[in-house]
């Protein structure tokens, strides 16, 4: 103790200084990104703030795709997963369409229509030449896509395509589509929005 | 500023320092006593099977709460008065203040270690005192304050040093989740359910992490310059440090694997890896104060500073480890988890306290340590005793969990960590010795002054003819 303290080079009553170097750009530049990360990280695990979220499940809408579905939320559960599957990748996650691809779902007023019959006709034969959607033409071709699936199904994505993103129309039995498989018959040829108007709705 | 004046602030300290020093040297004594008895029970579990008081589930709080409560935050309050009326060059304000806590504050300890050890313990971790003795602590700690912030109020140097910001910081950083902490959960109507162990994790990690380490940091960055002969490197550093610290280090402690929903474990990871901000800033202090210092510690303070400062990144690295959500999976719920706890508390914040205790002391007393060869000693049972429990708890905690919780693994690591605890103890013991020795030389130094004054001839100008 003694003889550490005569080896001080400076007296030791003086009392200590800083100097007034700044902090390097890297540090801060280290905080922003390891913030960024763990924003990131948060946005992954956190469930962002929601008292029902526990570990290892990380966010309401997970929480809620687990649940065991009955009556029409079932049907609308099974035709969601049918409907990412074989519809959305043209129609979109979102059913607003894309460009030059496929025209929009999410308000159609071939959607919206009161009926049934038109809209059921569409994924069963398909669609060839123009058709008019939220009053802007579409010329494009749309293969028999609902053909191969069985009836409940099909009437299960349909039901889901009419009550999702603010369409807010009622179910699709699969009577209606048993009655529009019957209607095509055996020989399905593809129809423009003008052949289809000509239909019942 | 003259060595006279310095003198007389130093002596200023020295009855309010003592009170504190004293009372947390018997009890670093009694903690480690009983976290020796507590680990005895790793090699024989029934040696304490008709004796209540020493079983485990008692010994151990016991002497965790020995150890943080009645050394470690009374002893830092007397280092921070001291470097206070320091660094603001006056004498100590209201000097009989901090005596009076002093008492009370190692009463309630008393009161709060005797009610752990016959089974009145509250049950929260670091909250074990009951009500009574907690509220002497609250008002302890505010007296201290007082003193303390009335001193730094009289300050004559303006502007302030960085270790200023840090101890403030604790100042209030106690006061306020001490009582949150009580108020919330040991009151007459605790809050219910799940809350109680998030504001018990809350409460452990802010006094465990955040107030050593503003205690400990503002200790050391007072002096490893002022023995390192060198200026702190630099303010605008240590600012950077004290900001990013208290934002990201009080978010922490909910464990990955909590039982709460899962936005609060998230949050903690988050702001536990942001701790390596606070952490790479206060290392490049540390090695541009320390290093280019011509100075060779020897086993004196200086090395206590630095290897507290080695500790301390070292546990803040363990702490970001232990909430990194792959490594946790294997570390959660094992000894991992005291290992970095005893780490921060012996390691970290004792080692630095004992050596600012060994620079200040000869001072406020103005005579030598009675055995400056113990200081070395001590240096050396602590080294040997935190690397011995932390290191062999450490490992068994990664054993224990890498090997599904299999005690046959994890057993030889904790009868190691005995071996750690009873250099510990030694050292605590040279470190007792010195200052007990120390008080009883002042002591007697001022009888004999009082009967030399007393006895004294009278002088021929005073005799009336």
């Amino acid at each position: 103790m003694s003889d550490e303290t005569k080896s001080c080079p400076t007296p030791s009553n003086a009392e200590p200084t800083a100097t007034r170097s700044t902090v390097p750009m890297w540090v801060f530049s280290l905080t922003l990104v390891l913030l960024f990360l763990g924003f990131v990280y948060f946005d992954h695990h956190g469930g962002w703030f929601d008292e029902r979220v526990y570990g290892p499940y990380a966010s309401a809408d997970q929480l809620d795709s687990y649940q065991p579905k009955s009556g029409a939320a079932a049907a609308i559960a099974r035709g969601r997963k049918i409907y990412e599957s074989n519809c959305g990748t043209c129609h979109g996650a979102d059913g607003l369409g894309k460009p030059n691809q496929a025209p929009p779902l999410a308000g159609s007023e071939w959607v919206k229509a009161k009926g049934v019959q038109r809209l059921t006709h569409i994924p069963l034969m398909g669609i060839a030449g123009s058709i008019t959607v939220e009053s802007q033409t579409w010329n494009l071709q749309m293969a028999a896509m609902g053909a191969a699936l069985p009836d409940a199904d099909l009437a299960a994505v349909l039901t889901y395509i009419r009550s999702s993103w603010g369409n807010g129309m009622g179910e699709v039995t699969a009577d209606d589509v048993k009655a529009a498989r019957a209607a095509i018959g055996a020989n399905p040829h593809p129809m423009s929005g003008d052949e289809m108007m000509k239909m019942p709705e | 500023m003259n060595d006279l004046s310095q003198q007389k602030i130093d002596a200023s300290c020295r009855v309010p320092l003592l009170a504190l020093f004293g009372g947390a040297a018997l009890w670093l004594v009694v903690g480690l006593l009983l976290a020796v008895i507590a680990s005895l029970t790793f090699h024989k579990p029934d040696m304490f099977a008709d004796c209540p008081v020493l079983s485990y589930g008692h010994a151990q709080p016991a002497a965790n709460d020995a150890i943080l409560y009645g050394f470690c935050i009374p002893a830092a309050l007397g280092v921070m008065l001291w470097i206070f009326a320091r660094l603001s060059q006056t004498e100590l304000v209201l000097p009989l203040v901090p005596i009076v806590a002093a008492n009370i504050w190692h009463l309630g300890v008393f009161i709060g270690i005797v009610a752990i050890l016959i089974g009145d313990s509250t049950g929260f971790a670091w909250l074990e005192f009951p009500r009574g003795s907690s509220v002497l602590l609250f008002a302890a700690f505010l007296l201290v304050a007082i003193s303390a912030v009335a001193t730094f109020g009289q300050r004559k140097e303006r502007e302030l040093y960085p270790s200023h910001w840090f101890l403030l910081a604790a100042l209030l950083w106690f006061p306020w989740i001490y009582a949150t902490a009580n108020l919330l959960i040991v009151s007459g109507h605790p809050v219910r359910g799940v809350t109680q162990a998030v504001i018990g994790w809350w409460f452990a990690n802010n006094l465990i992490f955040v107030w050593l380490s503003l205690v400990g940091l503002g200790t050391a960055f007072y002096f490893l310059p002022k023995l390192a002969g060198r200026p702190l490197q630099s303010s605008y550093f240590a600012l950077f440090a004290f900001w990013t610290l208290i934002l990201f280090g009080t978010w922490c402690g909910i464990p990955q694997g909590a039982p709460v929903p899962a936005w609060l474990p998230a949050l903690s990871t988050v702001a536990s890896s942001l701790l390596i901000v606070p952490l790479i800033a206060i290392a490049v202090i540390v090695v541009k104060t320390v290093c280019g210092a011509d100075v060779h510690c020897k086993g004196g303070p200086f090395c206590y500073i630095k290897f507290g400062s080695a500790a301390f990144l070292l546990s803040g690295l363990m702490l970001i480890a232990s909430a990194c959500p792959h490594f946790s999976r294997i570390v959660q719920f094992t000894w991992f988890g005291p290992a970095q706890e005893q780490l921060q508390i012996l390691g970290f914040f004792a080692i630095i306290i004992c050596g600012a205790v060994y620079e200040l002391l000869p001072r406020i007393m103005d005579f030598e340590l009675p055995f400056p060869k113990f200081v070395r000693f001590q240096h050396w049972c602590f080294m040997l005793g935190i690397v011995l429990l932390a290191g062999s708890l450490a490992i068994g905690g990664i054993e224990q969990g890498l090997k599904n919780y299999d005690l046959a693994t994890t057993l030889p690591f904790l009868r190691a960590s005995t071996t750690g605890l009873l250099f510990l103890l030694l050292g605590s013991l040279l470190f007792a010795a010195n200052i007990f020795v120390m008080t009883l030389k002042w002591k007697l130094a001022l009888i004999k002054s009082v009967i030399a004054a007393v006895t004294a001839p009278l002088e021929v100008s005073e005799v009336k003819p």
